[in-house]
């Protein structure tokens, strides 16, 4: 599908990730086999429930899993034309925070209690660039304004903070040193949804403005259709739909992306009942033979349940992992 | 949780919690060692009048300070009396005195700290002050000066022992029970009409526990340095009943000439304490499923 | 029939910085067998109007009625009864559960406390008549709750709610620690359980898109009062208070295509701590004036749908 020039130069191409986690007896495959690429500049988002193993993914980039229990079994991270996983540590920390920044989740754990806020995002400014104790509090400063929080609470404890303007702080540390690639592991699912908004219209300005590319961890499909370009649906830890954000939103494919769609709540829809995927997800150490969605499919056949299906090209690079397809296709939408 | 999933549906009997602390604990190496060794103390305890080879009142003048051999493994003390049967027969005082006042001391501590920390005010308050007191006083010295008024023997030793205990399990209950009192199930638990009591029994206590059953099992060894340290100054247990400490203390003057009067007691210190430590620890690590990876 | 009506209710907290209105002056009635949902971002008092109502919390001032009876103040016997007739599902799926019972012992304790079930089997009909209502598997009955997901655990709790035979259950953030399918399975459940068992429910949550599904009729709050309520449709095709206006614009769409105008609103929530006279919502408002800082009166401005909002008529046009 690639040429070899351009996988190169491709800003971030990850190939044929596995990762998995082993406990006492059982053995959890938490990433299978997952491909995809960004450009720079554009926004990749990674849609999938809890246990999917998206986060396991963003940390596999930036080499933050912990090995053991993580075991990352195969693949190739190609990071601006350099190869991520075979790097040395030290080579590895020179990039992380610097070229390649993280946003977790929970603010509340994001940020060092005891440590006044301005000196932690000087801390990070200091660790990769050049320069004196006073530049590094200026740029926390100048960092602390752009995401519109007024200098002086620079010298102010987490605690003080509420829990959005904490995690604009996340955001503020996060960019400090003017990453090329942010990964955003549900930055804003613990805010309120006023803040919400306020944080990703931040992002997204930040991001225009420097062009920073970024990949967008998320389960809420608002959120998905708000900020990202690209989309890759997650499930057990494989992506079973991936394309453009009008590819997946105009012509989901998936039945598994159908059912995410189907089981929103709407806020502009007047249906009473709401159509749950039924089941349960699956188990990470004990996955289904074949399609890992199969059992809770209402398209499944029992072809389903005895292969794996491949990613096939519906057009237009829109991907999908179904070997139903076409008769999905052809008999309508399931309710 | 799959597999997991398949054994709950087909479970016909209420798996307690305890078999599957017992389960996690059997993967704990040092944590069984520790077990096995207490477990073979206490029996060699209960069957020391069968086990030991000479009455442990028995003197031999002649076999004065007689050196460890075939016939009297550990050697003779001061008085010919055969060091063996000895530190066997004195297992039954240590063991038991340990055993004995740490549990008195938890189940007083259990009684207050879970009064205090339930019900809370004014009562947590003074409680906590008194406690406060006991506790300022330094452990060796509260249990010399109880020994001492009390005098010595057996009784009066628990007593002096399980007193010093009881703050520091008031105050770890009732930490316990402060961090789950606000929990939800607790709340569920007053609005489904769970009397006081109730609450207190069956949801707050069984919760809370886990940290006691460590302290608990790391306080006997403790308790039994306290009680063999009292017998070694002359309060606590004497002779001719034999204790692991007053036979250390017996021997602390001859102690270059001939050191088996207090290395074998020593040792059966050392390893009785360091056998709890290792058992407490493992227990800690089973009781907490949050531990588990 | 009306079956709870809430008049004036305060629910105000010490603190060492000064007193909280987490709960002020609140006002409302659920007929039987309907939904009320109660909707604001966090801090609100949402959670707190829902406990002080079934008495977890005692009020401050204010009045409860609930079936024509008053139960502001109640002594521990009418407490009990009062207990049959009010439950309550918690948030928290992890928490709510007490880690060392198992299903079986968490449906069946408040059946066995209440004394209905004096023979050993009758209690287990019970128990299985009840894991059956809300879909957990019976097999399961002696599984512990860490052996169980955040929707089975929340099945669990709903079937605890129910062994004493409620009227009135409010349902507080009941899935919000859930995925998302399985917050569709759950929210069926209760509506379900709704129409089966005539229940009642005050439905607290941040979500609007929930609430609109599982509402008959929907309050907002913010800093601990009530900004607007109305029939739930409505309340999202005609919103009329403008902090209604801002949270819905602040939902994420899943309409690619719809361009979305966002109402900005300064600044963050204030605190509920001494408050100002006067709304509340001003400092934020982007419609704020000087009649904002004086009380603000309730006004119906369309039929059954009430705005607290001076300038609520001459904004929206009516």
């Amino acid at each position: 599908m690639q040429t070899t020039k351009q996988k190169e130069t491709s800003f971030l191409s990850v190939k044929n990730l596995s990762v998995e986690y082993t406990s006492d007896d059982e053995v959890i495959h938490a990433v299978n086999h997952v491909s995809f690429d960004l450009q720079k500049g554009k926004t990749f988002g990674l849609v999938g429930e809890t246990g999917a193993g998206k986060t396991t993914i963003a940390k596999a980039i930036l080499r933050i899993l912990p090995q053991p229990p993580a075991r990352i079994k195969s693949g190739e991270i190609f990071f601006e034309g350099e190869e991520l996983l075979g790097l040395t540590e030290e080579k590895m920390r020179k990039i992380r925070g610097n070229r390649i920044s993280m946003i977790f989740q929970d603010p509340m754990t994001a940020l060092n209690p005891i440590m006044r806020v301005g000196t932690q995002i000087a801390e990070a400014v200091r660790l990769h660039e050049n320069c004196s104790r006073v530049q590094s509090v200026e740029k926390a400063i100048e960092m602390l304004e752009m995401v519109g929080i007024p200098g002086e609470r620079q010298r102010e404890f987490p605690h003080q903070f509420s829990g959005g303007m904490k995690q604009r702080v996340v955001i503020a540390m996060a960019l400090a040193c003017n990453p090329h690639l942010l990964l955003a592991d549900e930055p804003t699912t613990a805010l309120d949804v006023t803040i919400q908004a306020q944080v990703l219209d931040m992002i997204n300005e930040l991001k225009r403005k420097n062009n920073t590319s970024m990949i967008m961890i998320t389960h809420d499909l608002g959120v998905v259709a708000q900020a990202c370009d690209d989309v890759a649906v997650v499930y057990a830890g494989e992506i079973v739909e991936l394309g453009t954000k009008e590819q997946i939103f105009t012509a989901p494919s998936h039945p598994y992306t159908l059912g995410l769609f189907g089981s929103l709540p709407d806020i502009h829809s007047d249906s009473q009942r709401l159509y749950p995927i039924e089941g349960l997800p699956p188990d990470p150490s004990n996955l289904p033979q074949g399609c890992s969605f199969h059992p809770r499919c209402p398209y499944a056949t029992r072809a389903c349940g005895d292969r794996q299906a491949a990613l096939a090209d519906l057009g237009d690079r829109h991907l999908c992992r179904c070997i139903n397809l076409e008769q999905i296709q052809k008999g309508g939408k399931k309710p | 949780m799959g597999n997991q999933t398949k054994t709950v549906e087909e479970r016909t009997r209420k798996e307690s919690n305890f078999r599957q602390i017992l389960h996690r604990l059997q993967k704990n190496k040092i944590a069984m060692t520790g077990l096995f060794t207490i477990i073979i103390l206490i029996v060699v305890a209960i069957f020391a009048p069968i086990l030991m080879p000479y009455d442990y009142t028995e003197m031999d003048m002649s076999n004065m300070y007689a050196k460890p051999s075939l016939s009297h493994f550990f050697g003779c003390d001061d008085l010919g009396r055969d060091i063996f049967s000895r530190l066997l027969y004195g297992a039954r005082a240590s063991l038991s005195m340990g055993i004995i006042a740490t549990l008195l001391s938890t189940a007083i501590g259990v009684v207050i700290g879970s009064a205090v920390g339930y019900y809370g005010g004014w009562i947590d308050n003074v409680v906590m002050r008194v406690l406060d007191i006991v506790q300022a006083i330094p452990g060796m010295l509260l249990a010399i000066a109880i020994s001492a008024a009390l005098g010595s023997g057996f009784f009066n030793t628990i007593m002096a022992l399980s007193i010093g205990g009881i703050p520091m399990t008031v105050r770890l209950l009732r930490g316990s029970i402060l961090s789950i009192r606000n929990q939800e199930y607790i709340e569920a638990a007053e609005k489904i009409n769970c009397s006081k009591p109730r609450v207190i029994l069956k949801h707050i206590l069984p919760n809370s526990i886990a940290p006691l059953i460590v302290s608990v099992t790391m306080g006997i060894g403790n308790t039994i340095l306290t009680a063999a340290s009292l017998s070694y100054i002359g309060l606590g247990i004497q002779p001719p009943m034999p204790e692991w400490g007053a036979m250390l203390s017996a021997g602390k003057t001859v102690i270059t000439r001939y050191p088996h009067l207090c290395v074998f007691p020593g040792l059966c210190i050392m390893i009785v304490v360091l056998a709890f430590n290792m058992l407490g620890d493992g227990l800690r690590d089973a009781l907490d499923p949050k531990l588990k990876n | 029939m009306t079956l709870l009506e809430v008049k004036n209710l305060k629910k105000y907290f010490e603190t060492p910085k000064g007193t909280l209105h987490a709960v002020d002056d609140v006002s409302f009635t659920i007929e039987k067998g309907k939904t009320l949902g109660v909707v604001g971002e966090s801090g609100c008092g949402k959670s707190t109007l829902g406990r002080t109502i079934i008495h977890l919390l005692e009020s401050s001032s204010g009045q409860i009625i609930f079936d024509g009876e008053d139960i502001t103040h109640v002594n521990k016997k009418k407490l009990h009864q009062i207990n049959e007739n009010m439950q309550i599902v918690f948030q928290d799926p992890y928490a709510s559960l007490n880690p060392r019972q198992t299903v079986e012992e968490t449906v069946a304790e408040p059946l066995l406390i209440s004394g209905r079930f004096r023979k050993k089997s009758d209690l287990e009909d019970e128990t299985g008549r009840l894991m059956d209502l809300v879909g957990i598997d019976r097999r399961l009955r002696l599984a512990y709750p860490h052996e169980l997901d955040g929707g089975r655990r929340q099945r669990v709790g709903i079937a605890r709610a129910l062994s004493l035979n409620p009227q009135f259950i409010v349902c507080d953030e009941p899935v919000s620690a859930l995925d998302v399918s399985i917050q569709a399975q759950v929210l069926n459940l209760l509506q379900d359980l709704q129409a089966k068992q005539d229940l009642t429910y005050m439905f607290v949550t941040h979500d609007l898109s929930v609430v609109r599904h599982i509402s008959h009729d929907i309050c907002v709050m913010y800093l601990g009062q009530i900004v607007e309520s109305s029939p739930s449709k409505e309340l999202f095709t005609a919103p009329l208070h403008p902090y209604t206006k801002a949270l819905l614009s602040a939902i994420p769409s899943t309409d690619i295509y719809a361009p979305h105008k966002r109402i900005p609103l300064k600044g963050e929530i204030t605190s509920p701590i001494n408050p100002k006279p006067g709304c509340r919502f001003a400092l934020r408002c982007p419609h704020a004036c000087e009649k904002c800082s004086t009380p603000q009166t309730v006004e119906e401005l369309l039929p059954n749908h009430f705005v607290a909002c001076c300038r609520g008529k001459e904004l929206n046009q009516l």
